[in-house]
């Protein structure tokens, strides 16, 4: 769960990173003015908050030289869309005279078995292009040692001073990883001013959901997530129905991650397209738990067939039968329904089904088949 | 034999009080698993369905000789209950559960280290060895005896998977599920160690995804002069790059992460590559084919 650059300076910050003493500005003339008021000095770095990648070459990062400038920056940020994202505020940043731009992360590794820390002596934009930072694995957040990542860093940062406030920086953010549930802290760049102080210019942050129950700010970033979906799209995530949205006609209702994927590939295979990656698994089996779930597919005009996919263990078949009997009466479109159900208690699938007038395939293969051949003629 | 799990292990569930706890018992103990014992803070002195229940795991542990547990518990109170079955002595601690922070499964993982016991989960179907136990809730009639051990990232896809293998008349040693989540308590290189000691299992299918860096310890097992040999399932070449596919770890971040990297190390490395489900028993009969030579 990304979070954007200022809420993830604001972070940094209460960690003891220095960042810029940046202003925040929300959307709307009279906010634009307050802002306007409020800085004084210029120049200053103008930035499109969004969470989608490539910010920077797609114009969200513009210099503005005085208030004018500003405002026309604001006005261009705040009508541009960021791959699907238009930007919720904007973070107006002093301009600083960098000397030189460096890399600093800790993220979660599993072949760490824990936290990594990676550093390159040279970040910014080109850091995918650039050699491969160094990295310093250390699992359990309490083994970081100082004189480790001093070892690691030795032979690619010949500055000691730098070397030795990376040190410092990143056990500062390995603590705030662990105690604040993030799966990835990212500074890039992360700027060596002439003074020789390190200051983080942007900021990734990446926050692990399910430390929500002991974290406000993450539960705060899932209902804003919430808000910010449509009637339909919230109603399943209610439910722990996990959806993506993808660009084909074949509505894919599935559970579990490993054979909703297996189905998408499959719907590929055979010459179809999935119209989204949708497990329902986590929810309840319910009736209530898949309601949502077809009412969304019924809604979205780019689905042409309804798939429902489920192998299920703990999920027990002549439940989702009976929710899927029982939703059947209250749908609005009549997309046709293919059905392969299988697993715990599967026998009794087919005389539910049989009672609306729908049947179960007994293999995959067969019911992807009968969605693609539906979905041609639809 | 089995890895990991056999009809010997004399198996606890933690939060056996609760919806899922009580389920397993019936479930598992029909199966012919050996649940001895259930721990329910509180709750001491109870029964579920003829097992009894104690307050503490060093307890349950104590009276009745339990020495491995089964863990079913909310997320936020997973770590604590899995590091006081590992800290009692428990040699195997299953947790299956999702939604827990990864935070915790690093250290639940650093402690089961620390102890020389074996952790399965968090985000995961649990394990089973067909004819003899079963810890989760895999549907029994998908498995059977045999000699493939099974390693999977996804609980669903490997009942599934074995279900197939089943019908074609392939039979399982153990099918460990590892679970989706980027830190685990049990690796895939773990688990493919575990099934190279083993001298019933004479192949081995893996089940992965998209993302994270399982695949490329397959790919080096299978490279081995003296690996067992490895068939492999790898989904989501459907995914796009930069979404989360349902699972922590199922995202392509870089090209490694993704299917067509995978399945091309893997191959490189002598994997027999499924193209899809549909042929997971073809592979795997190639697999066994090449065993025997």
């Amino acid at each position: 769960m990304m979070i954007l650059e200022y809420e993830a300076k604001d972070l940094l910050r209460s960690a003891g990173v220095a960042v810029p003493d940046g202003s925040v500005i929300r959307p709307g003339a009279r906010a634009l003015q307050a802002a306007a008021r409020r800085i004084d000095s210029y120049p200053v770095a103008v930035k499109a908050q969004v969470r989608s990648g490539g910010r920077g070459k797609q114009g969200g990062v513009t210099r503005a030289n005085d208030v004018a400038q500003l405002r026309a920056a604001a006005k261009r940020l705040f009508a541009t869309t960021f791959g699907d994202e238009q930007p919720a505020a904007l973070l107006a940043d002093p301009w600083l005279v960098i000397d030189r731009e460096l890399y600093l992360s800790v993220t979660v590794d599993g072949a760490a078995e824990g936290y990594v820390v990676l550093y390159s002596p040279r970040g910014g934009v080109d850091i995918e292009s650039g050699a491969p930072p160094v990295r310093y694995p250390i699992g359990v957040p309490w083994r970081f040692r100082t004189h480790e990542l001093r070892a690691i860093l030795e032979p690619v940062e010949k500055d000691f001073q730098v070397r030795e406030r990376v040190i410092a920086l990143a056990q500062r953010l390995v603590e705030t990883a662990a105690a604040r549930d993030c799966t990835t802290i990212e500074i890039n760049p992360l700027a060596r001013l002439a003074s020789g102080e390190l200051v983080a210019l942007d900021a990734k942050v990446v926050y692990d959901e399910w430390g929500h129950f002991r974290n406000r700010d993450i539960a705060e970033q899932r209902a804003g997530i919430r808000r910010r979906a449509d009637r339909l799209l919230k109603a399943c995530l209610d439910m722990q129905h996990m959806y993506v949205r993808l660009d084909g006609d074949i509505g894919l209702i599935s559970g579990g991650a490993g054979m909703t994927m297996a189905a998408m590939d499959m719907i590929r295979r055979y010459g179809g397209r999935p119209a989204c990656f949708f497990d329902c698994s986590p929810g309840p089996t319910s009736t209530r738990g898949y309601r949502p779930a077809i009412a969304m597919l019924d809604a979205d005009p780019q689905v042409k067939v309804i798939l429902v996919s489920i192998f299920g263990g703990g999920t027990q078949m002549q439940r989702v039968a009976t929710a899927m009997k029982e939703n059947m009466p209250m749908r609005r479109s009549g997309k046709p329904v293919v059905f392969r159900l299988d697993g715990t208690h599967v026998d009794q699938v087919p005389g539910i089904l049989a009672t609306f007038g729908a049947r179960n395939h007994d293999c995959l293969e067969d019911a992807v088949r009968e969605a693609v051949k539906l979905a041609r003629r639809a | 034999m089995s890895i990991l799990l056999d009809e010997t292990n004399r198996i606890l569930v933690q939060g056996i009080t609760g919806h899922m706890g009580t389920f397993f018992v019936t479930d598992a103990r029909r199966y012919g698993t050996q649940v001895i014992a259930g721990v329910s803070p509180g709750r001491g002195g109870a029964s579920v369905d003829g097992v009894p229940v104690f307050n503490s795991v060093a307890t349950a542990c104590k009276e009745t000789g339990a020495d491995t547990a089964m863990v079913f518990v909310p997320p936020a109170a997973v770590q604590g209950a899995t590091i006081e079955s590992i800290e009692a002595g428990c040699r195997l601690v299953v947790a299956t559960a999702d939604e827990l922070p990864v935070r915790d499964a690093i250290e639940i993982r650093a402690a089961a280290r620390a102890y020389n016991a074996r952790f399965v989960g968090p985000n995961s179907p649990g394990l089973i060895s067909p004819g003899k136990a079963k810890m989760g809730f895999m549907p029994s009639f998908c498995y059977r005896r045999g000699d493939v051990g099974v390693i999977s990232r996804s609980g669903s896809l490997s009942y599934e998977a074995c279900k197939r293998l089943t019908l074609a008349g392939i039979g399982q040693t153990t099918v460990v599920g590892i679970g989706g989540d980027p830190v685990k308590g049990t690796t895939a290189a773990e688990a493919l160690e575990l099934f190279h000691a083993d001298p019933e299992t004479r192949a081995v299918l893996y089940l992965g995804e998209i993302g994270g860096s399982e695949e490329a310890a397959v790919a080096a097992y299978a490279a081995r002069v003296d690996a067992k040999p490895v068939a492999a399932l790898i989904v989501g070449a459907t995914a796009p790059p930069g979404k989360k596919m349902g699972h922590a770890a199922a995202l392509v971040g870089s090209h490694a992460d993704s299917h067509e990297a995978k399945t091309r190390m893997l191959k490189h490395a002598g994997v027999q590559v499924a193209a899809g489900v549909s042929d997971v028993v073809k592979s795997t009969q190639a697999a066994l084919a090449a065993a025997r030579n």
